[in-house]
């Protein structure tokens, strides 16, 4: 196990973190039903609180949907930068009492309290520091083994407060929980309620097998969750260095054309830094502060990591094409924020004659040319060119020039 | 598709193919390449064959070289020549 893997974990969760993030910007959003747009859905509601809630407005709406059910309800356009650093500000104050932090979404974060007895105590200090640290009103702590427990905890916690499931007590403290509380999806949730379970204890009162002939694997996991006989380690992981390249424009862009050029231009430079030598990138960012405030930021986790450009960026250009800015762009920043060792010219190689196979050889050299001369910064194919054939001086007869195909 | 104004104009850099190497050259008796070497040691020529001049360029810096087509020991098969204007001996892959 590694250094960094913790087998008890205190899980942090503030709820609606985008929201409450926009309202300690602007405090007349906490008198006011409020909703946050969609980052990604543009018309859809993304968080909604707890005014808006008990209006009928729920997450997933359309805004008319909403302001029919709410007509005096605030709307936010989403400035998903801004929560993004802010939650980063969140990790890095609890990367002070743990080496190991786990951040699960936005707002929820799970730290690794293994060794932490003796610098702090018991769990309840462990807790007690924690909060000290991060004194957010709407902060809920749980504690107990393995991730799951501490979220469930977590969740069950008032605004403000903790819950401690001391070791040996996971399974009683389990039982009594509804079943929303596991990572599942719509479908399968109502399925379990059609079934009568509404309970963890509910579940894992079925037989394992039971519910992993009616669930598959999915329900294999969640009954060994909801039985607590699984623990899952909280795992910090060493955060990357990120790698971005940014530009401002002149005047503010909203043409998807230039913005789709700009992203090519920077995601060329930050493939250019020297620190991404002998690195290909896995995640790669783009964010954008737009003309009248707000922001617009989408994230791509390539399957297969690339050092490419072309493969960089169309993740980030289908997401320009189908969930745009709302608004003219000022600025606008590539960054690559997760790596994966670079392979070497011979296995550059060889994928790329599997690529030759299926897409036609030309097209995988003009990838392996451009990937080789990106890795190297230097280019190392060329092409030999005719200069002046005729001459009786052997050296100006042909010449050789990078080789582009 | 026309260029950018502002896009920096650059020429894709052009290297010589079959630029000439500095060599050392001793000579024969009669004035032909005996020994070449581009480092220690050296090879020694086995074979003179074809022998031909070039002059060029004589109306800006003139060019004036010897040609001296040569099978080293080994069997390798090279390309000699003097520049008549420097004095200096160079090596060519045969064309």
């Amino acid at each position: 196990m590694s250094l960094l893997s913790s087998e008890t974990a205190a899980c942090c969760w503030i709820p609606l973190f985008a929201l409450r993030c926009e309202a300690a910007r602007r405090p007349e959003l906490v008198s006011r039903p409020a909703a946050l747009l969609a980052p990604e859905a543009a018309g859809r509601l993304w968080q909604v609180s707890p005014l808006a809630h008990r209006a009928g407005v729920r997450p997933g709406m359309t805004v008319g949907q909403a302001i029919g059910l709410c007509p005096s309800l605030q709307l936010c356009e989403p400035d998903p930068i801004h929560y993004e650093a802010e939650f980063a500000r969140l990790l890095a104050m609890l990367g002070a009492v743990s080496p190991a932090v786990e951040p699960a979404e936005l707002g929820r974060a799970y730290v690794g309290t293994d060794g932490l007895e003796g610098l702090y105590g018991s769990p309840q200090r462990i807790v007690a520091e924690i909060r000290r640290r991060i004194a957010h009103p709407a902060l809920r702590l749980g504690w107990g083994r393995g991730k799951f427990v501490s979220w469930v905890a977590a969740s069950r916690a008032a605004p403000g407060g903790a819950v401690v499931v001391s070791p040996g007590e996971e399974r009683a403290f389990l039982a009594a929980q509804p079943i929303a509380v596991l990572p599942l999806d719509p479908a399968t949730y109502r399925r379990l309620r059609r079934l009568g379970v509404t309970t963890l204890g509910g579940l894992a009162a079925l037989p394992e097998e039971a519910v992993a002939a009616q669930f598959g694997r999915l329900g294999r996991r969640l009954w060994r969750l909801a039985a607590g006989a699984v623990v899952e380690p909280v795992v910090g992981r060493p955060a990357p260095e990120p790698i971005v390249a940014a530009l401002r424009f002149f005047a503010p862009v909203a043409d998807r054309a230039a913005l789709g050029q700009a992203l090519d231009r920077l995601a060329d430079r930050a493939l250019r830094d020297p620190r991404r030598t002998g690195w290909r990138v896995r995640v790669v960012r783009a964010e954008a502060d737009l003309e009248h405030g707000g922001s617009w930021a989408v994230t791509a986790t390539l399957k297969e990591p690339s050092a490419e450009r072309a493969r960089l960026t169309a993740p980030l250009r289908t997401r320009l094409e189908y969930a745009p800015p709302a608004g003219a762009v000022e600025r606008l920043a590539v960054a690559f924020t997760a790596f994966a060792p670079g392979t070497t010219a011979l296995q550059l190689f060889a994928r790329d004659a599997q690529a030759a196979a299926r897409a036609g050889r030309r097209r995988a050299l003009r990838e392996a040319a451009r990937e080789i001369r990106l890795r190297l910064r230097r280019p190392l194919l060329f092409r030999v060119v005719e200069v002046q054939p005729w001459s009786r001086l052997p050296e100006r007869r042909y010449a050789l020039i990078p080789f582009a195909p | 598709m026309v260029p950018p104004a502002r896009a920096p104009l650059r020429a894709d850099p052009l290297r010589a193919l079959n630029a000439p190497q500095p060599v050392r050259v001793e000579l024969d008796g009669r004035g032909l390449p005996a020994r070449v070497a581009r480092a220690a040691g050296g090879k020694r020529v086995e074979t003179v064959g074809e022998i031909w001049r070039v002059d060029d360029e004589w109306w800006r810096a003139p060019i004036a070289r010897r040609y001296y087509e040569v099978v080293l020991e080994g069997g390798a098969r090279v390309v000699l020549f003097e520049d008549l204007v420097t004095g200096a001996w160079w090596l060519q892959r045969p064309a």
